[in-house]
C-alpha cells in the first residue's frame, strides 16, 4: 500500500496507482476483520475509482486512477464489488479489464446518449437484459414484476426455477431510477438534504447522517453534541418503527392476519409518536449538514413511547409462542457467516449469521459517549433476522432514553466557505449507510455518491432464496431482509 | 338483520360518517403550506420559489401557483417568509382531478 495517507474524521485515505490496484485489493480482501463496504468513481481530469474498506478502528478509504476505461476485475478478488463494477459501467464507462459479462442494474434499457449520467456513455453500451444465466434440464425463467401486490416498490425479479425450487434468481431494480446522486451536484449541502431523505425513505435519518457527516468531514467542522445526540433519538426511533414495519411483514408474508395487525398497530402507534417527537411520521428535516433542525419533544417521548413500544414486545411475544409462525422462519432463507462476509452484507441480515457488523461501533458522538450493545444470532435463518430485530428494537428503546437524560438540542455549526472531500456513515434499520461528498470552493457538491444499506444487502437475498426454499418462502426471505427497490436504484 | 343494513337501503347511506371520531394525531403532522395574499410581494413569492425543493411553486406574474401535488410539506417556504406563509393544517388533500391541486393565489403586496 502506498502513499501520502491521511486520515480525516475517522476515515484513512490513501492513494493506490493503477497498477497496484489488484495487489492491494488482494491483501485487503484476505486480511481478517477487514471487508469492502463500497466502491465507486468519480469524474474530473480524469476517472477515479475509490474502495470504501472498513476496519475496527474506522475506515480505510484507497483512491486510483483509472486509464484507458479498464481497471483489475476486483470482483473476482472481492465478490462483494460486483454490483458496484455493473453500476460504474453504466454510469462512467470504465469495466473490468477481462470484459466479463455485467448486469443492467441502474439504468433502464432505453437509456440512450442523452440520458443523465454521472460520467461518460460506456463506449458499448449493454445490450444484454442481464448477464447470461444457464437454463438447462428442466428448469425455466419465471419472470416476476416490477409491479407486484399494492403497497410494494417496482422491483423485477427474475426466477429460474424447475417448478418449486428456486435454482437462481436475479434483481432489475432500474424500473425505479431517480438519478438523485446526479441531482445533488451543483447544490450546497443543506439543498441537497431534501434528495438525500429521499433516496431511501425508509432510512432517511440514516443516509441524511451519513451525507451529512459526510459534508461536515469534507468542511473539517463537527456537529454540536446535543444536536447529534437528536440525529441519534431519531435514529434509534427509525429503528424501531422499520423492525416493527418488518414484523408486520413478516406476518403478512406467513398469512397471520391477526399478527400482522398486532404489528401494524405498534407501527401505527411508533409512527404517530415519530410525528409528535419530531413533526414527521418518517422523521424527514431531523438531520441537516452541521447539526440538528428540529428537536424531540423530550417529555412526550419518555411519556409515549413505552407504550408504543410495549405493544409491539406484546406482539412479537405472541408471535414466537405461535408454533404455525416460527415453523415458516425457521431454517428458511439461511444465510452463513462466511457468505455474509464474502458479499459485504450488513446490517440485520449480516449480524443474524453472527458477525458483529454495526456503524454505531466506528461512530464517535452519542454512540461513543453511550456505547451500543450490538445484538447477534448464530442461525442466519428468518428466525435469527426476527430476533436480532427484536433485540435491537429494546436496544434502541434504551439508547433513546440515554440520549435524552443527556440532552438534545436544534443546533446547527455554520458551514464554513470551502471544498473539500468527506466520507461519513450511520447504522440505518437495514444496514450501514455511507455517503462520499466532494464540494467545490464555493461548497457546491462535484459529486456525492450514496450507499444506503439496501445495496449491499440485496446482493445476499438471491443467496438466501436459493437451495432448500420453496417459491412461498420467498416473501419470508424479502420481509426478514426489509430492503428498499429504492435504496438500491436510487 | 343486522339494523344498520335495513337503515342504509332506507337512507341510501351505507359507511360511516367520515371521519367516525376526531383524529387527534393529525395535529402533528406537516401540512401544505397556506398563503397570504397582501403580504406576497414579488420578492417575496421569488424567494419562496427559489427555496422550494419539488417545484411546487411558481410565479406567473402577479400569481403564485401553487401546486398541492408536488408539495412535501416540508415547511422551506413558510421559513422564508413566515409573514406570508403559514402551515395550512390541511391534510387530507384527496381531489377527483390533478388540476384541482392546482391554486392560484393572487400576488397583492406590491399593490398595498
Amino acid at each position: 500500500m502506498t502513499t501520502h495517507a491521511h486520515a480525516i474524521h475517522g476515515t484513512v485515505t490513501t492513494r493506490v496507482p493503477a497498477e497496484d490496484l489488484e495487489r492491494v485489493t488482494a491483501d485487503l480482501a484476505k486480511t481478517p476483520g477487514i471487508r469492502l463496504a463500497d466502491m465507486f468513481a468519480s469524474d474530473g481530469d480524469t476517472t477515479v475509482l475509490r474502495l470504501v474498506w472498513v476496519r475496527d478502528s474506522g475506515y480505510l478509504l484507497t483512491e486510483t486512477e483509472i486509464q484507458n476505461d479498464h481497471y483489475p476485475p476486483l470482483s473476482d478478488i472481492a465478490p462483494a464489488a460486483f454490483v458496484e463494477e455493473c453500476e460504474i459501467y453504466e454510469q462512467f464507462g470504465i469495466r473490468p479489464a477481462t470484459g466479463k459479462p455485467l448486469n443492467r442494474l441502474m439504468l433502464p434499457p432505453h437509456a440512450g446518449p442523452e440520458f443523465p449520467r454521472l460520467g461518460h456513455r460506456p463506449a458499448e453500451p449493454l445490450d444484454e437484459a442481464h448477464a447470461p444465466h444457464t437454463v438447462g434440464g428442466q428448469a425455466f425463467e419465471f419472470p416476476f414484476g416490477p409491479v407486484r401486490q399494492v403497497g410494494v416498490e417496482s422491483l423485477y425479479y427474475g426466477l429460474v426455477t424447475s417448478g418449486e425450487e428456486v435454482v437462481d434468481l436475479y434483481l432489475f431494480a432500474w424500473h425505479k431510477h431517480r438519478g438523485v446522486e446526479w441531482r445533488l451536484r451543483g447544490r450546497t449541502p443543506r439543498e441537497a438534504t431534501f434528495w438525500v431523505e429521499r433516496a431511501e425513505g425508509l432510512s432517511a435519518v440514516a443516509v441524511g447522517w451519513a451525507f451529512a457527516a459526510a459534508a461536515e468531514a469534507a468542511l473539517g467542522i463537527a456537529p454540536p453534541a446535543a444536536a447529534a445526540r437528536t440525529r441519534a433519538v431519531a435514529l434509534e426511533l427509525e429503528r424501531l418503527y422499520n423492525h416493527a414495519a418488518a414484523t408486520a411483514a413478516l406476518c403478512q408474508a406467513t398469512g397471520l392476519t391477526v399478527g400482522q395487525s398486532a404489528a401494524e398497530i405498534a407501527l401505527e402507534r411508533l409512527l404517530r409518536v415519530n410525528a409528535a417527537a419530531f413533526g414527521h411520521r418518517y422523521l424527514f428535516g431531523v438531520v441537516s449538514p452541521g447539526g440538528a433542525d428540529r428537536a424531540p419533544d423530550a417529555s412526550l417521548l419518555r411519556r409515549e413511547l413505552p407504550g408504543a413500544y410495549g405493544e409491539l414486545r406484546r406482539a412479537a411475544e405472541a408471535l414466537l409462542r405461535t408454533n404455525s409462525f416460527v415453523d415458516r422462519l425457521e431454517a428458511t432463507g439461511i444465510l452463513s457467516a462466511e457468505q455474509a462476509r464474502r458479499l459485504g452484507l450488513v446490517g440485520p441480515v449480516a449480524r443474524a449469521t453472527g458477525l458483529p457488523v454495526d456503524a454505531r461501533l466506528t461512530a464517535d458522538g452519542p454512540y461513543g459517549e453511550h456505547p451500543v450493545t450490538v445484538v447477534t444470532a448464530e442461525g442466519g435463518d428468518v428466525l435469527a433476522r426476527f430476533q436480532v430485530m427484536l433485540g435491537e428494537a429494546a436496544e434502541s428503546v434504551r439508547l433513546i432514553g440515554e440520549f435524552l437524560d443527556a440532552g438534545t438540542a436544534a443546533d446547527r455549526t455554520a458551514l464554513p466557505r470551502g471544498g473539500g472531500n468527506g466520507l461519513g456513515w450511520a447504522e440505518s434499520p437495514r444496514g450501514e449507510a455511507l455517503a462520499w461528498v466532494a464540494l467545490d470552493e464555493t461548497g457546491r457538491i462535484i459529486r456525492a455518491r450514496l450507499r444506503p444499506g439496501s445495496v449491499r444487502n440485496w446482493r445476499g437475498f438471491d443467496d438466501a432464496c436459493l437451495s432448500q426454499n420453496a417459491f412461498t418462502d420467498i416473501p419470508i426471505i424479502e420481509a426478514s431482509f426489509w430492503l428498499t427497490a429504492a435504496g438500491l436504484a436510487r | 338483520m343486522p339494523l344498520w343494513f335495513i337503515r342504509g337501503l332506507r337512507r341510501g347511506v351505507v359507511t360511516t360518517r367520515y371521519p367516525a371520531t376526531p383524529d387527534g394525531s393529525a395535529a402533528a403532522l406537516p401540512t401544505p403550506p397556506a398563503f397570504r395574499p397582501g403580504e406576497l410581494t414579488r420578492d417575496v413569492t421569488d424567494r419562496i420559489v427559489a427555496v422550494c425543493p419539488s417545484a411546487a411553486l411558481a410565479r406567473h406574474g402577479d400569481v403564485l401557483i401553487f401546486d398541492a401535488g408536488n408539495c412535501t410539506a416540508c415547511g422551506r417556504c413558510a421559513a422564508a417568509a413566515p409573514d406570508a406563509v403559514t402551515s395550512s393544517g390541511e391534510w387530507e388533500l384527496a381531489a377527483t382531478a390533478r388540476s384541482a391541486l392546482r391554486k392560484e393565489i393572487p400576488i397583492l403586496g406590491e399593490r398595498s
